[in-house]
């Protein structure tokens, strides 16, 4: 028989994994923005199409990270409010 | 060094410092959280945030393509410029960041992981399931083990093939530390396939994959549902996984014949992490690695010319 004690628990490890996926996910894109500085300055006046592509494959690799946080914050709110409510 | 070699040196260093090993862990983390959360939702209307994290895991995936196609289009970028094949860092590096502890990303606030562990017997009773060994009668409080000292150990009692071991071994520790074995092993698992097979792993891989795992896994971990290795194989070769079945209850006796109270449609959270791990040791195995290989300091293994037609022969 579960107790409220062990659903609050289940969901703290759960809100922990999540944490951590954060923290991830702010470590990705602060590795990104060095990427897109040091590419930047490595190929500054080049007219390729390539690096255009390396350009814009890196901005969406950015705001889809930005996407997923704003995500998890929201699923966090959500597991809080619930667990609040036990 | 020339000025050209000099860029081409600069843009490979860049390529391979895309953090494509930090997606990956994310990843895996928020497959952790959707899986215990699923678990604890069960019929219950309220979705506790969970399509919400579905959403946040999709767009982790599609960074981690975006952050693929990057290093994709600055190879064809040297490649056009005549620096292809120029040697940059050994490829497929992440794994060492995933298995040092002191890299490993951490949350700043006080989370649950201070407090008193409140979920030991729940990890404990699904190691039991999916191992066939049962919790030591003499509770012993959890040992402050790291996820990536676990995964070595698992990985020892993999290739002694000593399943008791290995049960023990997983069972000493807390379910936050057992369930980290998820993010730690996927960067690990692709290098040791890629190693096994001799190229990047593909879809078309999975039967390859499969035969070279199945049996080993299954004998160390009996109660492992079978979706879940497929599940990892897929994902290792990049190859379209089903979706797995939902539904049954934990009252229902059909669908919990062993009477685990945990619902027979839904994967238990601990299952993805646990054959994750015993799956890293297997492949190791295979490759005639020890549990060493898997220290993030450990040199870059020779590969035998023969390892990987081994499966072909």
């Amino acid at each position: 028989m579960a107790s409220v004690a062990e659903v609050r628990a289940a969901v703290d490890a759960a809100l922990q994994q999540v944490s951590e996926g954060q923290a991830a996910i702010e470590a990705a894109r602060q590795r990104i923005g060095e990427a897109q500085q040091s590419l930047a300055a490595a190929l500054d006046g080049s007219a390729s199409d390539l690096v255009g592509a390396a350009h814009a494959s890196l901005s969406q690799a950015d705001q889809q990270l930005e996407e997923c946080l704003g995500a998890t914050f929201v699923a966090v709110e959500q597991a809080q409010t619930y667990t609040a409510q036990l | 060094m020339s000025l050209l070699q000099e860029l081409g040196a600069q843009l490979r260093a860049t390529s391979d410092e895309l953090p494509t090993g930090l997606v990956t862990a994310a990843m895996e983390r928020l497959r952790n959280a959707t899986e215990i959360l699923n678990w604890v939702r069960e019929q219950s209307v309220d979705d506790l945030g969970v399509p919400m994290l579905g959403n946040a895991t999709e767009h982790a995936e599609r960074a981690a393509a975006a952050l693929r196609a990057t290093q994709d289009a600055i190879e064809a970028y040297l490649a056009a410029i005549g620096l292809a094949g120029t040697p940059g860092a050994a490829p497929g590096q992440e794994w060492r960041a995933a298995l040092r502890e002191d890299d490993r990303p951490t949350a700043e606030a006080p989370g649950p992981a201070e407090k008193p562990e409140a979920l030991g017997p729940w990890w404990q009773q699904r190691v039991a399931q999916l191992t066939g060994e049962p919790a030591p009668e003499k509770q012993q409080p959890p040992e402050q083990t790291g996820t990536p000292e676990l995964l070595r150990r698992v990985a020892a009692g993999v290739r002694a093939g000593d399943r008791a071991r290995l049960g023990r071994e997983l069972h000493a520790v807390t379910a936050s530390t057992g369930l980290g074995l998820s993010a730690v092993t996927a960067p690990v698992l692709h290098r040791l396939a890629g190693d096994l097979l001799g190229h990047e792993p593909r879809p078309e891989d999975v039967p390859r994959l499969r035969s070279a795992a199945e049996s080993r896994v299954r004998a160390l971990l009996p109660g492992t549902p079978p979706a879940v290795l497929e599940t990892l194989i897929g994902r290792i070769c990049r190859a379209p996984v089903k979706e797995q079945p939902r539904g049954g209850t934990a009252a229902d006796p059909a669908t919990d014949p062993a009477g685990s109270g945990h619902p027979a449609g839904s994967p238990h959270p601990a299952d993805n992490a646990v054959t994750a791990s015993v799956l890293t040791g297997v492949l190791l195995a295979r490759l005639g690695r020890d549990a060493a290989a898997l220290n993030p300091d450990a040199p870059e293994p020779v590969r035998r010319p023969t390892e990987a037609d081994e499966d072909r022969r």
